[in-house]
């Protein structure tokens, strides 16, 4: 099945992504308090580590759910204009270079073609 | 008794809001033009009431507790979530009117066809249901009833699960004792796979084949042919999403009109919106 089942329903890091979105002061504490965020939340040393680093694909390959990793990175970069060249999309550029690059190659390709 | 006068769906995308404008020229007039169109057919129609089919983004429900279905039985509705207004470009909120007495019959009387919905008195509002309002409900004049359905959440249901829910809730909306004229949106894919690592990617071909099997009409071989497993494969945990329009199916009968589609990669999804014109 697709990438979305790697996801670890049980780990600590997905519950508190639903709590810190639907929770303004937690959100505050995010760049000043985060290892107090994660030790409230029972997060192991690895996930609080993941997020600190940002690191996306560490992030997947202990089963954080995708849709979430993108508001990580938002929590960290701003949510406004959340375009491809935003620094939450550029960390998927880091983190899938293959991916991204074909992905966006396939589009302007398009582009090119509509343009004629 | 209750009647079914429109059935239509649209993508959800976020950044047909909040970034608009990056995507090429000539997306952004397609996508401008089919939602017109879209909001032209809503109003010919003369709908009491929308009944609008959408993911919930994990916002609804804690990981460790997503319903499959969840109803909004509130008599108003407040949105977008303040977690999502910055991303949607959406600076104000929105308030659109509910209709308890059609929400809360839905959930009772689904019960009584064996289907457990999860309900909700104030419900949080994500791209889901706040961008295809911003496009088809602009003022908040049409009252809303929101059902949020898990498309993300392993497991996520197969196309005939949602398609067999799309068929009861169509017989539950009939059965609803007033004169309301019903209307019916889907929202969400079309391919995308939101924070997977083919984020970028929208698949073209999959998508063009998804629209013409809703072209043919032919919902046994849409059931048979679009399996979950194809959907996995053409974005993971985003193009899923398009239960909401095999469920929002069931309530019509026959081709549907495909009002645009665009590969927006600039929007990270393909972007889509399709309108049906016989209704069961």
């Amino acid at each position: 099945m697709g990438h979305v089942d790697r996801t670890d329903k049980t780990l600590p890091l997905n519950e508190m992504m639903f709590y810190i979105r639907r929770d303004a002061r937690l959100r505050e504490r995010w760049n000043t308090d985060l290892e107090g965020i994660a030790r409230e939340f029972g997060l192991s040393r690895a996930e609080y580590e993941a997020l600190r680093d940002k690191d996306v694909r560490r992030l997947h390959e202990m089963g954080v759910h995708q849709y979430y990793v993108p508001q990580i990175l938002r929590l960290f970069y701003g949510a406004s204009m959340n375009t491809n060249n935003h620094p939450a999309l550029e960390a998927y550029k880091l983190a899938y270079p293959e991916e991204a690059a074909r992905a966006l190659a396939e589009a302007e390709q398009r582009e090119r073609r509509a343009g004629r | 008794m209750a009647q079914i006068v429109a059935a239509m769906a649209m993508t959800h995308s976020p950044g047909l809001t909040g970034w608009f404008e990056r995507a090429p020229e000539e997306q952004q007039k397609h996508a401008l033009r089919a939602t017109a169109e879209m909001r032209e057919r809503l109003i010919a129609a003369r709908p009491d009431v929308i009944v609008a089919f959408s993911n919930d983004h994990l916002l609804n429900w804690p990981i460790n507790n997503t319903p499959e279905y969840t109803v909004g039985i509130g008599a108003e509705h407040l949105g977008p979530a303040d977690w999502y207004d910055e991303w949607l470009g959406m600076a104000t909120k929105y308030r659109i009117p509910g209709h308890p007495e059609l929400a809360r019959f839905i959930v009772n009387e689904s019960v009584r066809r064996r289907l457990a919905l999860a309900y909700l008195r104030t419900m949080e509002f994500d791209d889901g249901i706040s961008v295809p309002m911003h496009f088809l409900n602009p003022e908040g004049t049409i009252p809303l009833v929101p059902v949020t359905m898990n498309c993300t959440v392993p497991p996520v249901p197969t196309p005939e699960r949602s398609y067999q829910v799309g068929a009861i809730l169509r017989d539950v909306v009939k059965a609803f004792p007033g004169n309301e004229r019903v209307a019916v949106v889907a929202t969400g894919g079309l391919s995308h796979e939101p924070g997977g690592p083919r984020y970028f990617w929208v698949d073209e071909a999959f998508d063009l084949w998804f629209l013409d099997l809703l072209k043919r009409g032919d919902h046994e071989a849409l059931l048979r042919e679009c399996t979950l497993e194809k959907m996995e494969e053409a974005g993971s945990g985003g193009t899923a999403e398009l239960n909401a329009w095999v469920l929002v199916m069931a309530f019509t009968r026959g081709p549907a009109d495909v009002l645009a589609y665009m590969p927006a990669v600039a929007w990270r999804s393909g972007t889509g919106m399709v309108a049906w014109n016989e209704l069961a």
